[in-house]
């Protein structure tokens, strides 16, 4: 138990520090090329700092990986403390470690993004979302934070693929609510024509938009398939697959919310900034879906 | 959806203007208003909104814990509306049938031409059409027609397109698309809310749901499965820490007088025969019998114990020395006497007031059937007896209880939440690209004109059209190179 919440501690630090890298990579000065007038050559300052702006990033980076390794590697020992002590092994069986596993899936999914995309602007917003998961994973009580055996209700073999798969997906939509925040601080620094070095770094806005409908588009399918999983193992443990239970309710909720938001993309006016402000609003119902009715709705999934 | 290119210019039926509003019109945008992703769009957010309902405000609960929570008034509107049992009400059901009408309604006008499109020769296009799709470009190239559509056609196949071509004595059409499945998956998606809901409905008309509380070693006729149940064995299994780990009960099914399965279900773990499930649903103490009881036999002289024993249910013990008979005949867990029948009950299920009637039987003169009671000890005396009897603690059987379902719609329903996790994965990773290319011969060389569409990932395709034109004009350099 203490070599697992060493490591989940160890990878609250890690996080907050790669997001603090991140900010201070969009804070470094870098040349902004775009501004440099005609016929001035850029000056060696610039360049310098520009260098040290990439090797901020590159740290970064770096910090965030290893915060990674750490987290997973935090989830595996925690994987093996739940073997000795109640025969199953799945790492996301509070909420604890189901906060532990979605901000591993964050940054997971926020690395992925960097390798392809080569944007480290967004790890300020994304690896940011991935820190407050871990760090509201912290402040849970220490009776949240241990292994207890699980309820003979949620000991089968279903928790691994049916938590783990619907954690994902809040994820993804963690990622596309990140993306939404950084699209209205690009979009209101351009609206004000802010010449401000801390938006050079940033991807121009169809691409944020762009990346957050694709991270939705991750999210949406995965959550279904959580949810018709949820109803299998249900039909399994309780007689029936659906009971409209409030965690069941609101996860068909929040499916409907980003559902709408999918059919939304097609029609005209609803990428940019409706689509940025939507996302968050989504995120903001994944929270409510994942922590909110766990703490205010009474039902079947009271677990925590 | 808008800005579709499914109905190409020539296929387009000349429109006639009707008189007034027509038959035809009317059921045109009768279906217009039933496909439309607006109508989608608001159900899927008005659904959402008034699903919450249901999570705030407790449903099925008894009138009097509505009243105390909310008052009478609010209660009143709350049976109005149908608060109390939202899923259930008319106008909730009639969301979820709207939307089944909605998505069934646009498969029905936009999937032929999705299938169309992955059917038919598309390549007969005219050269507006061309010029008008949202990505084009025009680039001259200093080669023959031949050459150029013959590069065109490989560089699109190595990307993965079907490409179809067409040679005219002016020009060479190039049809070339990909990806239409991500389509397809949308329209399965689409049709997957109906068979999900259709199999609900079975399932609430065809199946059951129902409790049963049962005893250890007792047989249950199950009158819809014509079959018996018996249960063989209820218990609890504990952690190391002393919490739960299961909830098991060992149940064989007696068909026709045989037993055929014998089985341990567990709550992750029911039994299913002849299409019937049996879940552990919940336990408990029964509130008729007891495993075994403690008495003490008190010398009512002294007032000191003289003999403590564990008595078994319904099982005649003998004290020699005390030249004592015991046996339980009865238990009851909240003790109730009815006046009229003259017959004790348990008023309750709680182990509120419980009692255990003794038959005592002393040098075999003193027959006596005493009600023990655990709270009040003094209460029953037998006059002729030196001895009084106190019960100190019993051991309750345990019932198991069990759930009892058939639900003939499920593997529907199964089959349509298949449909919809496959339709959407397929619509959300693959997207539909479509890219008409024309070449005709020029002054020098000639000119490609090149259009394409997609319904969504705009930006990605917006850069492959780029690396399209790119390409193209690679194609001037030197076109008997080869890999230029």
């Amino acid at each position: 138990m203490v070599r697992s919440l060493f490591l989940f501690d160890m990878t609250f630090w890690l996080y907050l520090s790669a997001l603090t890298l991140y900010i201070a990579y969009l804070f470094a000065r870098r040349p902004v090329m775009a501004l440099v007038p005609a016929g001035h050559s850029t000056d060696s300052f610039d360049e310098r700092d520009g260098a040290w702006a990439t090797q901020l990033g590159q740290i970064a980076t770096l910090i965030t990986v290893f915060g990674w390794i750490v987290n997973s590697g935090a989830l595996f020992t925690r994987a093996f403390e739940r073997m000795q002590t109640s025969g199953t092994f799945a790492p996301w069986s509070n909420q604890f470690e189901a906060m532990a596993y979605v901000s591993w899936a964050i940054i997971l999914g926020y690395v992925l993004l960097e390798l392809r995309y080569k944007i480290k602007a967004i790890g300020a917003f994304v690896v940011g979302i991935g820190f407050i998961a871990m760090g509201a994973a912290s402040l849970l009580p220490y009776r949240y934070q241990t292994a207890e055996p699980l309820v003979p209700a949620l000991n089968s073999y279903w928790i691994y693929i049916h938590v783990s798969i619907t954690l994902t997906s809040y994820a993804a939509f963690a990622m596309a609510g990140g993306l939404g925040v950084m699209y209205l601080f690009k979009e209101r620094a351009e609206r004000r024509g802010s010449t401000s070095r801390f938006y050079a770094a940033f991807p121009d806005l169809e691409t944020i938009d762009e990346l957050g409908y694709k991270a939705i588009t991750v999210g949406f399918p995965l959550l279904a398939f959580g949810i018709i999983l949820g109803a299998m193992w249900a039909n399994y443990a309780w007689g029936g697959y659906w009971s409209w239970d409030p965690k069941e309710t609101w996860s068909l909720i929040v499916w409907l919310i980003y559902g709408a938001y999918i059919h939304a993309r097609m029609t005209r006016g609803w990428e940019g900034h409706r689509a940025a402000i939507y996302a968050i609003f989504g995120f903001l119902m994944v929270v409510f879906c994942f922590w909110g009715v766990n703490f205010l709705l009474s039902g079947l999934h009271a677990y925590a | 959806m808008n800005g579709q290119p499914d109905a190409l210019p020539q296929q387009e039926t000349p429109r006639t203007p009707a008189p007034g509003i027509g038959w035809e019109e009317f059921s045109r945008e009768l279906v217009e208003f039933f496909a439309s992703i607006k109508l989608a769009m608001f159900l899927f957010l008005f659904i959402a909104i008034t699903a919450t309902i249901g999570t705030v405000i407790q449903q099925n609960e008894r009138p009097e814990s509505y009243i105390q929570e909310y008052g009478e008034n609010t209660y009143r509107w709350f049976l109005r509306l149908g608060f109390t049992d939202v899923y259930h009400t008319w106008w909730f059901t009639s969301l979820l049938g709207l939307l089944c009408v909605n998505s069934l309604t646009c498969f029905h006008k936009r999937f032929p031409g999705v299938w169309r499109s992955m059917k038919q020769d598309r390549v007969s296009v005219s050269l507006d059409f061309v010029k008008g799709m949202k990505q084009q470009a025009e680039v001259s190239i200093a080669s023959s027609k031949e050459v150029v559509s013959q590069r065109l056609a490989q560089y699109f196949i190595e990307k993965g397109y079907k490409v179809l071509a067409k040679s005219d004595p002016g020009e060479v059409t190039i049809y070339a698309t990909k990806g239409v499945l991500g389509r397809v998956g949308a329209h399965m998606a689409h049709l997957s809310a109906t068979v999900i809901i259709v199999g609900g409905l079975i399932g609430t008309y065809y199946g059951f749901q129902e409790f049963g509380v049962c005893l250890e070693g007792q047989t249950y006729h199950i009158p819809r499965g014509n079959f018996d149940l018996k249960v063989d064995k209820f218990w609890i299994d504990y952690h190391e820490n002393g919490s739960v780990k299961s909830y098991n009960s060992t149940l064989t099914v007696v068909d026709g007088g045989q037993p055929v399965v014998t089985k341990t279900i567990s709550v992750n773990d029911p039994l299913v025969y002849k299409g019937i499930w049996f879940y552990q649903s919940s336990y408990g103490d029964a509130w008729d019998q007891v495993e075994v009881a403690r008495v003490n036999i008190k010398d009512k002289e002294t007032d000191k114990v003289l003999k403590t024993i564990d008595l078994e249910w319904q099982k005649e013990q003998s004290v020699p020395d005390l030249n004592l008979k015991l046996s339980i005949t009865d238990f009851v867990a909240d003790f109730a006497f009815n006046s009229t029948e003259k017959k004790v009950f348990s008023k309750t299920v709680e182990h509120a007031n419980p009692a255990i009637r003794l038959a005592v039987n002393e040098r075999s003169t003193v027959q006596s059937t005493p009600w023990i009671f655990y709270q009040f000890p003094d209460l029953f005396d037998i006059k002729e007896s030196k001895y009084r009897f106190e019960l100190v603690g019993y051991k309750p059987k345990k019932f198991t209880g069990l759930q009892i379902a058939k639900n003939p719609g499920i593997n529907i329903v199964w089959t349509g939440s298949t449909m919809i996790v496959v339709g959407i994965t397929l619509s959300s990773f693959i997207f539909h690209r479509r890219i008409w290319i024309k070449v005709i011969p020029a002054s020098e060389g000639v000119t490609v004109y090149a259009g394409g569409t997609t319904h969504k990932s705009q930006i990605d395709f917006q850069k492959e059209f780029r690396k399209l034109t790119e390409k193209l004009r690679t194609f001037s350099a030197s076109p008997h190179e080869p890999g230029a």
